[in-house]
């Protein structure tokens, strides 16, 4: 019996350790683009979007311009100015899908700064957080 | 002493003996008991470690950060995380 539970608690330390298959879409995008020499790649884990919630973030920069276009082509992304947004199947990030589509990635190209951000979108409460901390920022900026 | 006494007397011994097995039998369970929830506090509180979130207790604004490059500060990527969503965009 005793030996039972200690197995059972071993168990589920190990199981606690895991890692949740939320991050399985984020560590996939990470490592699909980490092996690049010329993209800086970086993952935000929980970047927090107000007090109560919080998204993970795939951050990808081009070093040059050969880079960017590498990059444009493969997103499909067809601006050359400004900011391209869109929203992204959680598996393919570079194909367009619907907002009720949800987990998907919210994703934006900054074409000055040659960075492509992906911001992981579970559910409606992340996909608002996201907008108002869009709002709420670039009010203030622009005051 | 007669043979009836000596008879009193060992029978006295033996369940002086009896008892005090008992006793022993409930204070080792009891003391078994006490060891198996002391291990299990500590292996708990050694699987709860990872857990505590010590950004929430630092403020912080993010959990923790990944980056292929060495050299760039983990606060570097939260910035550019913000950042990103801030540049002036007509598809809010």
């Amino acid at each position: 019996m005793r030996r039972a539970f200690y197995i059972l608690l071993i168990v589920l330390t190990f199981a606690g350790c895991g890692t949740p298959d939320a991050d399985r879409h984020t560590a996939a995008l990470y490592d699909r683009y980490a092996a690049c020499s010329d993209l800086s790649v970086a993952q935000v884990k929980g970047f927090r979007l107000c007090d109560t919630v919080a998204v993970d973030v795939v951050i990808l920069v081009a070093d040059d311009s050969a880079a960017w276009q590498r990059l444009k082509e493969e997103m499909d992304i067809r601006a050359t100015e400004g900011v391209t947004s869109w929203l992204g199947d959680i598996d393919k990030p570079a194909r367009r899908v619907k907002r009720d589509e949800v987990p998907l990635w919210r994703a934006m190209a900054v074409h000055d700064e040659k960075t492509v951000a992906f911001y992981r979108v579970e559910n409606a409460e992340q996909f608002a957080a996201l907008r108002e901390y869009q709002m709420d920022r670039m009010t203030n900026k622009t005051l | 002493m007669t043979t009836f006494d000596k008879k009193w007397e060992h029978e006295e011994q033996q369940g002086l003996l009896q008892r005090l097995r008992g006793e022993r039998g409930t204070w080792a369970k009891r003391r078994r008991t006490q060891r198996t929830v002391l291990a299990t506090v500590a292996v708990l509180a050694v699987a709860a470690v990872p857990l505590i979130d010590y950004s929430m207790a630092a403020d912080k604004r993010y959990d923790g950060v990944v980056c292929n490059r060495s050299g760039i500060a983990d606060s570097h990527w939260a910035d550019v995380a913000g950042h990103i969503l801030t540049v002036k965009s007509y598809e809010l």
